[in-house]
């Protein structure tokens, strides 16, 4: 059977069991290795699985790019109060679609993973917090779920090891912000999921007041293999600052979007052009929003020499995020899609931050007045500062996130804007 | 769904380029568009479903409900995180989340009634008033809106003959627009109750919704 996503030359480590149903049961799971990574840390011990996954230099995968061996050895030692992971797969970044698919085609791969973060942390308990809209990937992973308790893999003395690991389920239902993390431990205990004041840092205090961490689903899908195969192994993928292999989610305006396995560091261009077989209708390159909507946009230009590692999209001017790459032809109306995405922000910020709250709703009608002809050029200068105003001065960093997209934007597309503003045309709207 | 080129709403991965069957993508285990029963000792998972048939006098809870929620309550540390799944489960029964099941749902945990209306009230999945059998919810976000999702809720505006968030009159359809819902390769996507339907283009809108028409008649 086919895979829609498939491509010779993809280094496939956590998605080589997409496409094949038969992952999704422990036999399955088991005969393409699985299971052998917790075996491995159960084996060499808790300090050694942090020492492991460090040495790999896998970092976290859920926007942040946190080393994660360096995050797991910021929890307490000691095992007097509860210890709890919990497992981000609140998807819900625009233009990330990875996580579903590790959960829904591997979710053994996540159990697993779970179980290795848990041991390594010293977890009795970890929390799955999936979005309330993934039905069918809950669906499978619950099935999962039930076969690894089943079978002894989960739950009391785990593998024969003495070692006790229970997995909760846990569904949200509908907040972007609940994907952050703090936002997400308010959540999982039943608040409005509204982010807190960092420090206290959620391995102090964390989950119902106990040291935790939160690890992004393709994070913790990981460390299996690296548990298995080394930290060194890991490393043979991708760059010195970057290393291993990451999920590129391609969207947008390209013959094969998808979700396809490349050690980081790889051509973007090389990504759009041959993986994804090129912008369909003959349209040329206009600009690539490249880790989720809450990351500058990059003109075509910036893409031509960027390489996908953390680095390297930083070193062209944007952020490598969650690696969700957003491709737009040149038809694409580039007001329109800024004055969506503040939109988004406007409905999912929290409110509990004056700037963010005010500051994404007041952008998102100014953007709303421009797309309707009736702006004038110093409303992008009231964009500008209302921006530089939503950075860095809020809680958490969704006011920060729309600020991003909205000054690259008049940076890069200020043409766009004017068009707009001084004549009333407007981009692709033939 | 027969046709070559609409080949597989409703379970994913179909591209348009490749044939993927039900099975294929699901896996022969998969149950369909069932409650999850919770059966199991250790999994307990509820989500804030949407299910043809909806009950809103339905009480909170008794028989297989009330066992779920009873062993929902065995997997938290404090009462209060049982919240939202024990919402969740209010509107897999009921349909629609009501001031008055908030209430009832305060009682049952022990919580204020302001608490857990603060709470229900900042989760966009909670409908706060009666919706039709079918939620239709279009995903408008940056990578489906730039492959045409307006033109997509456009559509199923127009054929369902309804205004963005209201009933239609046969009490089957009401249509929203939706943020992403993280299947950006395939665009537009639509959530259909619990369901997602990808790669829905405008043409596709009125065989989705004959499609779920005979749902209703067949009983579904």
């Amino acid at each position: 059977m086919a895979y829609p996503y498939r491509h010779e030359s993809e280094t496939r480590i956590l998605s080589e069991g997409f496409g094949d149903p038969a992952a999704r049961t422990v036999a399955g799971w088991k005969a393409m290795g699985g299971y052998a990574g917790i075996a491995r840390a159960l084996e060499i011990g808790r300090e050694a699985t942090i020492d492991e996954v460090k040495a790999s230099g896998l970092r976290g995968r859920g926007g942040a790019g946190f080393p994660t061996g360096l995050k797991w050895s910021f929890m307490p030692k000691d095992a007097r109060r509860p210890h709890y992971l919990l497992c981000n797969a609140d998807e819900s970044e625009p233009g990330t679609f990875k996580d579903r698919e590790i959960i829904r085609w591997t979710p053994h791969q996540l159990i697993e993973g779970c179980l290795v973060g848990s041991y390594a942390i010293g977890a009795a308990h970890c929390y799955i917090y999936l979005r309330g809209e993934f039905f069918e990937s809950t669906q499978v992973l619950a099935r999962a779920l039930e076969e690894a308790y089943d079978k002894g893999l989960v739950g009391r003395d785990i593998m024969g090891s003495g070692v006790d690991i229970d997995m909760t389920l846990h569904v949200g239902a509908g907040a972007y912000i609940c994907g952050e993390e703090t936002g997400l431990m308010s959540s999982l205990e039943g608040r409005r999921g509204e982010p807190r004041v960092k420090p206290p840092f959620p391995a102090a205090v964390g989950a119902f007041g106990m040291p935790s961490t939160i690890n992004n689903v393709e994070t913790l899908a990981a460390t299996p293999h690296i548990l298995r195969h080394g930290g060194e192994w890991y490393r043979q993928w991708g760059t010195d600052k970057s290393p291993g292999t990451k999920l590129f989610c391609v969207s947008g305006h390209v013959r094969k979007p998808g979700n396809y396995e490349f050690p980081l560091g790889f051509p973007m261009m090389e990504l759009i052009e041959d993986v994804c077989g090129g912008i369909p209708n003959g349209r040329a390159l206009k600009a690539v929003i490249p880790g989720g909507s809450s990351v500058p946009i990059m003109s075509a230009d910036d893409c031509r020499e960027c390489s996908l590692c953390y680095e390297g999209v930083e070193a062209a001017g944007s952020m490598l995020g969650c690696a969700s790459v957003i491709v737009m032809d040149d038809t694409t109306d580039i007001v329109k899609q800024v004055r969506r995405m503040a939109y988004f922000y406007a409905h999912e910020s929290c409110g509990q931050c004056t700037p963010c709250r005010e500051g994404t709703a007041w952008a998102t009608r100014i953007l709303r007045r421009i797309e309707d002809g009736r702006g004038t050029e110093d409303d992008l200068d009231t964009l500008i500062e209302i921006s530089e105003q939503m950075t860095g001065t809020t809680i958490c960093v969704l006011s920060d996130s729309l600020a991003m997209p909205i000054i690259s934007s008049i940076e890069k597309f200020r043409d766009d804007y004017l068009a707009l503003i001084r004549r009333g045309e407007r981009v692709g709207a033939a | 769904m027969s046709d070559a080129r609409f080949r597989n709403p409703g379970w994913a991965g179909n591209t348009g380029e490749f044939d993927l069957t039900e099975a294929d993508v699901r896996g022969s285990e998969f149950v369909g568009e069932q409650p999850l029963d919770g059966g199991h000792p250790g999994v307990a998972p509820s989500l804030p479903y949407m299910l043809v048939r909806k009950d809103p006098e339905a009480p909170l809870f008794e028989g297989p409900y009330l066992e779920r929620f009873e062993k929902i309550r065995t997997r938290y540390p404090t009462a209060r995180a049982a919240l939202i799944p024990a919402l969740n489960l209010a509107q897999e029964l009921r349909g629609h989340v009501s001031p008055e099941t908030m209430d009832e749902v305060a009682a049952l945990l022990g919580l204020s009634d302001a608490f857990v209306r603060g709470v229900a009230t900042f989760y966009t999945m909670y409908n706060k008033r009666p919706v039709g059998r079918f939620l239709i919810q279009v995903c408008t976000n940056i990578s489906c809106n730039i492959r045409g999702a307006d033109e997509v809720l456009a559509a199923f505006l127009e054929h369902t003959g309804t205004e963005l968030g209201e009933t239609s009159s046969d009490g089957d359809f009401t249509v929203a627009e939706a943020e992403c819902l993280a299947a950006c390769g395939f665009p537009t996507c639509v959530q259909i109750n619990s369901r997602y339907f990808e790669d829905v283009s405008v043409e596709d809108v009125p065989e989705v919704l004959a499609r779920l028409k005979r749902e209703v008649n067949d009983g579904f």
